[in-house]
């Protein structure tokens, strides 16, 4: 084969000359949505979800085929994908400025993404606190979306994290509920000197770890101080209170966790707890049904996680977060968009999700004895005390924050870190995700 | 002029390959390397030129430099066992076995070549499970039980659990490939070592090394490449945890891309991982061109 | 190079006369490489046996009794994962695999036609650019192929694997069946197209009739490669419900965590497809790896 120079060589400047039309598409600036009461309700929607399982599904179509029904001249198009696929769909979505009216997001800097993108619309007007809609709402769920002083998102449910225990595993030990950090871990000394595990804990993709240091963060930084750090404008992580946190953490998995933990799902350290084999196991309120379906049938309470006694930051806050909804900036049916958001809101509604999914409602009283089961009704009457949400860490921060975090705490398990070094690697990680937002 | 047309549309038979590999193999190809001086994500509305920012900064991160010795310690864990080993039993095959055997082990040999990767992968993630995995079972049943470990949850282990997996899947492989190579071998030259008194060591190492030369290159070439471009089975192991720890080029790319909407960075790694793999599959390419010329 | 099938089966009759000479040294020695034989066959095929046996077990067996067979054949767990989402895995895959092959042989025959029977003006760019292609690895791609088949959209759709699977493996595709046509005699073309055909009749008539055996082999390296690909099916699809094996088992895995027999169940029916082609078509496998190693 011979090869004439020139052929190569056109071949190459044909190819540069394709690259050069690869550039972005301009950008369409932040229209303001109009949100006032729309005049007559006609029009389509569309709305994507993140709750393809099939059994949280039903719940949504069920509630825009109500609405359908009372609206006859809406058509609302609903699509709904997995957990994972909405990540990517989302992402693609917004790069070619293609989002539907109505969008999932979850509390945090996921959501903060599209608001500084300009692609979510401000709802203050409608649903900030004191007006009529926004005051159905439980005020921390609210709070959940604000950015910048301003309501971004409705609060579809409401998750909380707990450490759910084994009453009889815990009495059979002597060991009874810890109110705080210190009771804790003695606890887990009893518990381990009784052979059990005292508490199930699996970190396989890092984020169970994670959620525990969400609470300890809340705990041991002043709440200020975690605002502006988990802000990737202004985020510096300096505060001590991190590195003791990560401390206090890693105490916690000596005494009351296991060496295998990095290995192990988080799922497999529940049925580990299922089973009756481990005291305690720290879980967010949506997985409160496997507990209750448990076979063997298991005898389970729940608590907070106790705050250590020496602790800087907000006692009273809770790791856990709304999912919610957002409406597009550039929707030109953003009041229709509103109107169907109030209607999934109203308090039958509310209490069909609690019923259907097993999720709790943001929407004040709508769990009744009815609709749920004692530890679910205690659950939601203790988020109500709660004064803010501690939203989980890997999402309320900037994802090279998040991601630091998450590879830092499991280098510290596994004993190659130590939480100082933790901590430089997530300044070294804010720092760049300040530049990136600047 | 129509017998220009006529030869032009001869073109037509080329064409849609030729279409297919300009827009979706050459074209992103040199994009990659546009995009790779721009700081962008799905979310910004523009992209930021910053030159060779990118670069500067996969240099100076520890992350890169452990992926880029992970997919090393791949390729030279994967040379001794499917360039070395595997010729060892290749030609283990063919000294000791009787025919029909052979052609059973060839195939049972192969068998976890022709699963998926990503089978394989799922598969060893259960096997390698600290507590009701098979791995640890068997340690503890010879009675090494406190070698034990949470093998893909341990930053000391994962990387090597990973390659350990991919050395099950493949040496079966090229052990085959070896095999069919020892087949060419002219049957005199044995002949010849036996009437000399050469033992099937030296045998081994005088006759079947030197003659499946052109086969152990290619095979080398290819386990290398394979090992940069390492990707399927350590995003379904470990996706690159604990702590970064067994991290490859291929996912560390897409982790920067897809989780930390970093797009200008991991352009910047697949810039990487298209210099060293380019460079490897040239050579492939000179090898086998010499030797089509040699013979 | 086509006489490989036949030589695959070509006795030795060396080890025969071996045999005569034993040593006691060489007995050892002889024992030492059947033990290492034998324990790489266990090796191999235990993982996959305990994959097969466990899809029949219950949690509590696979737990607690990791080494004995199952109480019963719990078919059921088959049942559950093919209704769990394999079925629909498996329906896209064959969707994908099997338009992919179809593309891939297609415009690879014709190109290679074209390259090696056609005067083509620019033949020798359009060899090099095809050359070219071989060197590219389809991880550079990633992020600017994103990029394109959103913007074009492809992206999530089937239609994204099928061109990209066609489009990285034409090359090698083409260099395979190129080789192959070379060697037919030109005669034959020569003589039906005195007898009136066309380029066109000549090509379906004769010359892709006659490369039957490449074709099949390129049929089952295509196979064997879109059954199995993980990244572009990871990147490029989202939706659930479009989902190929290998990531569709990855997000099973992820969603029945603790539910390790069904989805031991579902790995060994994907795993199946793949062994039962390799296993009916061998030596066309072969033929094609051999081959597409030599070129």
């Amino acid at each position: 084969m011979t090869k004439p120079r020139w052929t190569a060589l056109s071949l190459v400047t044909v190819l540069v000359a394709t690259a050069g039309c690869g550039g972005g598409s301009g950008t369409a600036p932040a229209a303001t949505a109009d949100l006032s009461a729309p005049k007559e309700k006609a029009g389509t929607l569309t709305m994507v979800t993140k709750f393809a399982d099939p059994e949280y599904a039903p719940y949504f179509e069920k509630v825009v085929a109500a609405y359908e029904a009372a609206n006859p001249k809406v058509d609302v198009k609903l699509e709904q994908v997995g957990d994972q696929p909405y990540k990517d769909k989302i992402r693609v979505l917004s790069a070619s400025r293609d989002l539907p009216d109505i969008y999932f997001s979850w509390a945090g800097d996921f959501a903060n993404k599209f608001v500084r993108a300009g692609l979510a619309a401000d709802l203050t007007d409608v649903i900030g606190p004191g007006t009529p809609w926004g005051s159905t709402f439980a005020p921390a769920a609210l709070k959940a979306f604000e950015y910048g002083g301003k309501n971004y998102g409705m609060p579809i449910n409401l998750d909380g994290k707990y450490m759910v225990y084994n009453k009889t595993v815990l009495d059979k030990a002597g060991v009874t509920p810890p109110v705080s950090f210190e009771e804790l871990l003695s606890a887990c000394d009893k518990l381990k000197a009784a052979g059990v595990q005292p508490i199930a804990f699996g970190n396989q993709y890092g984020w169970a770890a994670i959620h525990y240091i969400t609470q300890l963060n809340a705990y041991g930084v002043p709440g200020r101080t975690l605002e502006t750090d988990y802000n990737p404008a202004t985020g510096a992580f300096t505060d001590p209170g991190y590195v003791t946190a990560l401390k206090q953490f890693k105490d916690l998995v000596t005494r009351c966790g296991t060496k295998d933990a990095n290995g192990l799902s988080h799922e497999t350290a529940q049925a580990q707890f299922l089973a009756g084999k481990a005291g305690m196991h720290y879980v967010e309120t949506v997985e409160f049904d496997v507990f209750t379906k448990a076979k063997p049938a298991i005898e389970w309470s729940f608590f907070r996680l106790p705050a250590p006694s020496a602790a800087a930051g907000d006692k009273a806050a809770l790791t856990g977060a709304p999912d919610g909804f957002l409406v597009n900036a550039q929707s030109k049916n953003a009041a229709l968009a509103v109107d169907f958001l109030k209607f999934m809101t109203t308090k039958e509604n509310a209490a069909a999700l609690t019923k259907d999914n097993g999720w709790l409602s943001p929407v004040k009283g709508s769990a009744t004895a009815d609709n749920s089961y004692p530890q679910l009704t205690d659950a939601l009457a203790d988020i109500d005390k709660a004064a803010s949400f501690a939203i989980w860490l890997d999402t309320v921060t900037h994802a090279e924050v998040a991601s630091a975090y998450l590879s830092g705490v499991e280098g510290m398990l596994s004993g190659s870190r130590t939480p100082e070094q933790v901590m430089e690697g997530v300044r070294a990680a804010a720092a760049k995700a300040k530049k990136e937002v600047g | 002029m129509g017998a220009l047309l006529t030869r032009w549309r001869t073109w037509l038979w080329v064409l849609p390959a030729v279409a297919l590999l300009l827009v979706f193999v050459y074209y992103p190809i040199v994009d990659n390397l546009r995009l790779s001086f721009f700081s962008w994500n799905a979310f910004s509305p523009e992209p930021r030129f910053v030159g060779l920012d990118n670069y500067a900064e996969a240099f100076a991160d520890p992350v890169f430099w452990r992926a880029l010795l992970n997919n090393t310690a791949y390729a030279v864990v994967s040379l001794v066992f499917q360039a070395g080993l595997s010729l060892v039993l290749a030609a283990l095959l063919e000294e000791l076995v009787g025919k029909r055997m052979r052609g059973l082990l060839r195939t049972l040999y192969f068998i976890p070549a022709a699963m998926s990767i990503t089978v394989a992968g799922v598969l060893f993630s259960f096997l390698y499970n600290p507590r009701y995995g098979l791995v640890n079972a068997a340690l503890d049943a010879v009675g090494l039980g406190h070698l034990g470990r949470a093998w893909l949850g341990e930053e000391s282990s994962a990387i090597w659990s990973v390659i350990a997996m991919s050395q099950w899947q493949s040496i079966g492989y090229t052990a085959v490939l070896f095999v069919v190579a020892i087949q060419r071998i002219p049957r005199e030259y044995y002949e010849a070592a036996r009437v000399d008194g050469s033992g099937a060591v030296r045998t081994f190492f005088s006759i079947t090394v030197p003659m499946v030369r052109e086969m152990t290159t290619l095979i080398v070439i290819l386990t290398i490449s394979g090992a940069f471009l390492v990707f399927n089975e350590v995003m379904v192991m470990t996706a690159g945890g604990p702590d970064n720890s067994s991290q490859v080029l291929g996912t560390w790319l897409y982790r920067k891309a897809f989780f930390e909407d970093d797009m200008g960075y991991a352009a910047g790694v697949a810039t990487v991982i298209f210099v060293i793999t380019f460079a490897i599959a040239a050579l492939q390419l000179a090898v086998s061109r010499r030797r089509r010329y040699d013979t | 190079m086509i006489a490989l099938g036949s030589s695959m089966e070509r006795p030795a009759s060396h080890r025969g006369a071996a045999r005569a000479s034993l040593g006691v040294r060489a007995v050892a020695a002889r024992l030492l490489g059947w033990s290492l034989l034998g324990a790489f066959a266990v090796a191999v095929l235990y993982p996959v046996l305990w994959m097969v046996l466990s899809g029949f077990k219950d949690n509590q067996e696979i737990f607690n009794q990791p080494w004995a067979p199952p109480g019963e054949l719990r078919w059921e767990n088959y049942a559950r994962a093919w209704d769990l989402g394999v079925v629909r895995y498996f329906t896209n895959s064959v969707i994908v695999t099997g338009a992919s092959i179809l593309a891939t042989t297609l415009i690879s025959a014709w190109a290679a036609y074209g390259l090696c029977r056609l005067r083509l003006p620019f033949g020798n760019a359009v060899a090099l650019l095809v050359l070219g292609g071989l060197l590219l690895s389809p991880t550079v791609a990633l992020i600017p192929l994103f990029r394109l088949l959103t913007s074009i959209g492809l992206f999530d759709t089937h239609w994204a694997l099928i061109v990209l699977y066609t489009a990285f493996r034409i090359p090698f595709t083409i260099f395979l069946i190129r080789a192959y046509m070379i060697e037919l005699p030109r005669a034959v073309d020569e003589a039906a197209t005195i007898d009136g055909a066309t380029r066109t009749q000549v090509f379906w008539r004769v010359i892709l009739p006659m490369c039957r055996p490449i074709l099949v082999s390129a049929a089952l390296l295509q196979a064997l490669f879109a059954w199995n690909e993980f990244a572009f099916a990871l990147v490029f699809i989202s939706d659930e419900a479009l989902k190929t094996l290998p990531v569709g088992l990855v997000a099973m895995q992820s969603r029945l965590l603790t539910d390790w027999p069904v989805v031991l169940a579902g790995l060994t029916m994907a795993a199946l497809p793949t062994i039962l082609l390799f296993l009916v078509g061998q030596r066309q496998f072969l033929r094609g790896l051999t081959e597409g190693v030599g070129k």
